[in-house]
């Protein structure tokens, strides 16, 4: 219709689409020669890659602390960690969850025990020999009992069936080195000795019976 | 580029490279993270949510939460100067959560330690505080939306209020004879609010995460 | 192989192919550009007004915002990007559209997957994932409804009718190939088969990342590859460095996930790499300002008389802009500053809305006439609808980045009381707001056009279109003469 088209009317494109595929094929497929051989702007270009390239590599490099997945801060230690990261954890650690568990109810989270009614651990002389001390955990002890220069008469549940080899040597570590204390620890293969040597016993053991087991 | 297959080609190592690397690598390097045993105690962190605090996660997703706040805090930014938390989160923080909603915007502030932050606070009144910004924040001087169809506003039954009932004073305090109280979904969400704490220290991370010592020359 | 298209009446045949299938995606797109352009100045409103709309727990913030953006991303934006790549690779590839007629049920499925979204997410059932909110029902059907519509690009591009793969080519390949890797792993690994822990992060930040810089980035550009030479009738200047800014961007691209995980409690290298890659994007700027600035060249008064050129120059100055601030906004210094503000959500709008939107309105404006035979009804609109795009555009980013950074200051002074910072940043939302204001203004009037021109009841109002036989591209000085 008509000759040049208003602004904002329909415009006519200024080139076909075939034209378009065609010339720019064209173009790539035959570089413009240069009198000079190389064309300045790819070279460029090339400058700008490789150094892109070269300060991105620094800094993965720098700020990727060997790839540690548990790192969050960039600006971490770089080196690696020795294993000083374990945690040296000993029996008697271990053992305060046991006594919490089982024992504090009657001899108290202070070791001190009641009055008359259950014998203090705290600085008593029985700790000492854990032959007798792990008799007592595995089969219980009743009667009257010295503790302390005091009289108590009780009764103990034995804890053999409920606690393993690993958890009485643990929870005695910790009575025999806490609140004052201070007694080796104690090995759960000697519980496991005991245990097996004490299978038959059904009963608890009286404090008589104990002392006899001499050391 | 003429042939269409090498462009596809490419485009495909490109796509399966930015999987490889950007998924796969990481999924391979913590995807098993679990939590870390405490060796003393034996206790897990974290520990995950479960029951009331489970639902007020489910809560917190479906009302879009995570719009407007963020869960992580950050290190060496004001973010532990703020009290948003003692430590900034790692990556151990989040495993057993089941929709991790680290969040991009903080038009609100940060809620990963929204638990542990009122401090010494009574847990009821600590409830309390946050029923009032969700019903009423201008009643506690919080400038957020607020959410009302998370609570009833019913009548009070005579002689029986409910101790659930919210108490509130001023222009937001209901009606004589009406009291606001939190519906199940409330409750829910405070609950899970009240859950989010990370106190644990990881003895794993804090190494790794330490600063080189200062001594070092040439470190950074 | 056919011999290659020359007249008229064979292009003309080409469009009268692709005249349903393009016009139906339009008109979609364009009905979800006005809603969720309402959706997302509702949700803007409530960043500086919190009581607004506040009592109805369907428009809650948390539900509205993803909401707006999820109808802007998958309504407006693949609609459109639907449209024009169909109806560039036809074109281009100087073949008919075949069997358009199942196009328009795989746009129906995919329209009924954004609406049964939406309604998803308003109702609570999202999965607070940022831009995969939508609940698990819809993925099937969006899936389904890509893939034929993705298959009939490429399959288009496989019968072609010339030997050349021009640029715009790459880069509508390059996007159409990219979409269904990301969503389908993204979902996978999302919500069919949940990774654990902040690994569900990274998936996410690379699907947002992808969403931007594999999908809509390269549409944009592939329409500005396009019409460049088509309407200035000059080859693309300095063509033969093109291959190498797109493969550049891609590999960019792919890797840049990680500058959305800055300080994040993901493993350091993952944004360490991101920003690597942020490093490595200054290249595919310069070769695309090189080829698309320099074809525009002295002619930037003929570029502006036209509607297509003049969105298409908004969006190549977007690009730029684009890519600068992200490279710039990547530095941990700077991210320390810039994450968790009104910033980032800028930036990602100025890629979805300064470099595709824009490039798709300039495309829109060419296409519909040839498609429907009628000329645009109202030029006055046209000129509104750029201006108000341009004004909105410009005030909505300044007032991102400076109300950005401003507030990540504020967030950064432990000194500052955090309720304080709602205020400072009020005149910064609101100033948003009225840049959406503008963009709803122009919206509205180029659906008002499009309206008019497509919708056949109006044959008398306006008047034919005449396409006259575009002449050849004048070959390049100093090439080969060829036969």
């Amino acid at each position: 219709m008509s000759d040049v088209p208003d602004k904002f009317r329909l415009e006519q494109s200024a080139a076909s689409d075939e034209s378009v595929q065609e010339v720019h094929s064209r173009l790539r497929a035959n570089l413009p020669d240069k009198e000079h051989g190389y064309s300045k702007t790819p070279l460029i270009l090339l400058g700008v890659m490789c150094t892109l390239v070269f300060f991105g590599s620094i800094y993965v490099a720098h700020y990727s602390i060997r790839f540690d997945p548990l790192v969050v801060n960039a600006h971490a230690d770089r080196a690696k960690p020795d294993d000083g990261t374990k945690v040296v954890v000993t029996r008697a650690q271990l053992g305060k969850r046991v006594y919490q568990a089982n024992c504090m109810l009657c001899h108290q989270a202070n070791g001190q025990g009641q009055p008359n009614v259950y014998p203090p651990l705290a600085g008593s002389e029985w700790l000492a020999n854990e032959e007798r001390m792990i008799r007592i955990v595995l089969h219980g002890v009743n009667g009257p009992i010295t503790v302390a220069g005091k009289e108590f008469n009780n009764a103990m549940t034995p804890f053999g069936g409920a606690l393993s080899d690993e958890q009485i040597a643990n929870v005695l570590s910790y009575v025999r080195s806490d609140w004052g204390n201070s007694h080796p620890e104690v090995d759960p293969a000697t519980v496991a000795r005991i245990r097996a040597e004490t299978a038959a016993r059904k009963t608890p053991f009286t404090a008589a019976e104990l002392l006899q087991i001499g050391n | 580029m003429k042939n269409g297959l090498l462009i596809f080609v490419g485009l495909f190592t490109l796509a399966a490279l930015s999987w490889a690397v950007m998924l796969l690598a990481p999924h391979r390097q913590y995807g098993g993270l679990g939590p870390a045993v405490d060796p003393v105690e034996g206790s897990v962190h974290p520990y995950g949510t479960s029951g009331l605090a489970a639902q007020g996660r489910l809560v917190y997703q479906d009302l879009g939460c995570a719009t407007c706040h963020t869960q992580q805090v950050r290190l060496g930014t004001a973010d532990l100067e703020r009290k948003w938390g003692a430590r900034p989160s790692y990556a151990r923080d989040y495993v057993k959560d089941g929709v991790v909603l680290l969040g991009s915007s903080r038009l609100g502030p940060d809620l990963r330690n929204v638990g542990a932050r009122l401090g010494d606070v009574p847990a009821a009144e600590y409830a309390e505080w946050f029923h009032k910004v969700l019903y009423a924040p201008s009643s506690v001087a919080a400038r957020k939306p607020a959410h009302p169809f998370l609570y009833d506003v019913r009548p009070v039954n005579p002689g029986q209020a409910s101790h659930k009932a919210l108490r509130l004073t001023g222009s937001a305090a209901p009606a004589a004879g009406f009291e606001v109280v939190p519906t199940p979904r409330a409750e829910a969400l405070v609950a899970y609010l009240t859950s989010l704490k990370d106190t644990y220290e990881y003895p794993d991370e804090t190494k790794r995460n330490a600063p080189p010592p200062a001594d070092q020359k040439g470190g950074h | 192989m056919n011999s290659p298209v020359s007249s008229r009446a064979e292009q003309e045949q080409i469009d009268a192919t692709t005249k349903w299938p393009v016009l139906a995606f339009l008109g979609s797109a364009v009905f979800w550009l006005v809603v969720g352009g309402v959706f997302q100045l509702g949700a803007s409103i409530q960043t500086h007004s919190p009581t607004f709309l506040a009592e109805c727990e369907w428009f809650a913030h948390g539900r509205l915002a993803p909401a707006a953006l999820d109808v802007l991303v998958y309504g407006w934006g693949f609609n459109a990007a639907f449209a024009v790549s169909l109806w560039l690779m036809a074109r281009l590839s100087l073949a008919s559209l075949r069997h358009g007629g199942w196009l328009l049920i795989a746009g129906k499925f995919w329209n009924i997957g954004v609406f049964l979204g939406v309604v998803g997410v308003l109702g609570g059932w999202s999965t607070s994932y940022e831009l995969l909110e939508f609940p698990r029902f819809t993925v099937l059907l969006l899936i389904a409804a890509y893939a034929m519509i993705a298959v009939w690009v490429v399959t288009t591009f496989s019968l072609r009718n010339t030997e050349n793969v021009f640029a715009s080519q790459w880069y509508l390949l390059a996007a159409a190939f990219f979409f269904p890797w990301l969503y389908s792993i993204a979902q996978v690994m999302l919500l069919k088969a949940p990774v654990a822990g902040t690994l569900q992060a990274i998936v996410d930040a690379w699907y947002v990342s992808g969403i931007y810089t594999l999908w809509f980035i390269p549409l944009g550009l592939a329409i500005a590859y396009y019409f460049l030479p088509k309407l200035l009738g000059r080859p693309i200047n300095l063509y033969y460095t093109a291959p190498l800014g797109f493969w550049w961007l891609i590999s960019c691209g792919v890797l840049l996930g990680g500058i959305r995980l800055i300080n994040a409690p993901v493993p350091v290298w993952v944004p360490t790499l991101g920003i690597a890659s942020a490093l490595l994007l200054p290249l595919p700027l310069v070769v695309v300002a090189l080829n698309l600035l320099g074809t525009i060249g002295r002619d930037a008064g003929r570029a502006a008389a036209s509607p297509t050129l003049s969105f298409i120059g908004l969006s190549i100055v977007s690009f730029l802009a684009w890519g600068v601030l992200t490279i710039v906004t990547s530095a941990r210094g700077v991210a320390t500053t810039f994450q968790f503000t009104l910033g980032p959500a800028g930036l990602d709008w100025l890629a979805l809305y300064g470099v595709f939107s824009t490039a798709a309105f300039g495309a829109a404006y060419f296409i519909v006439p040839r498609l429907t035979g009628r000329e645009w009804a109202s030029p006055a609109l046209v000129r509104a609808h750029f201006w108000s795009a341009a004004l909105g555009l410009g005030l909505f980013t300044v007032a991102s980045l400076v109300g950005g950074f401003k507030q990540g200051a504020l967030l950064n002074d432990p000194s500052v009381p955090f309720g304080d910072i709602g205020p400072a940043l009020a005149p910064w939302l609101a100033a948003r707001s009225v840049a959406l204001i503008l963009g709803a203004i122009g919206h509205l009037a180029f659906a008002v056009n499009f309206f008019w021109a497509a919708c056949p009841v109006n044959s008398g109002k306006c008047r034919p279109a005449v396409v006259s036989a575009p002449p050849d591209l004048p070959a390049p000085v100093g090439s080969e003469a060829h036969a």
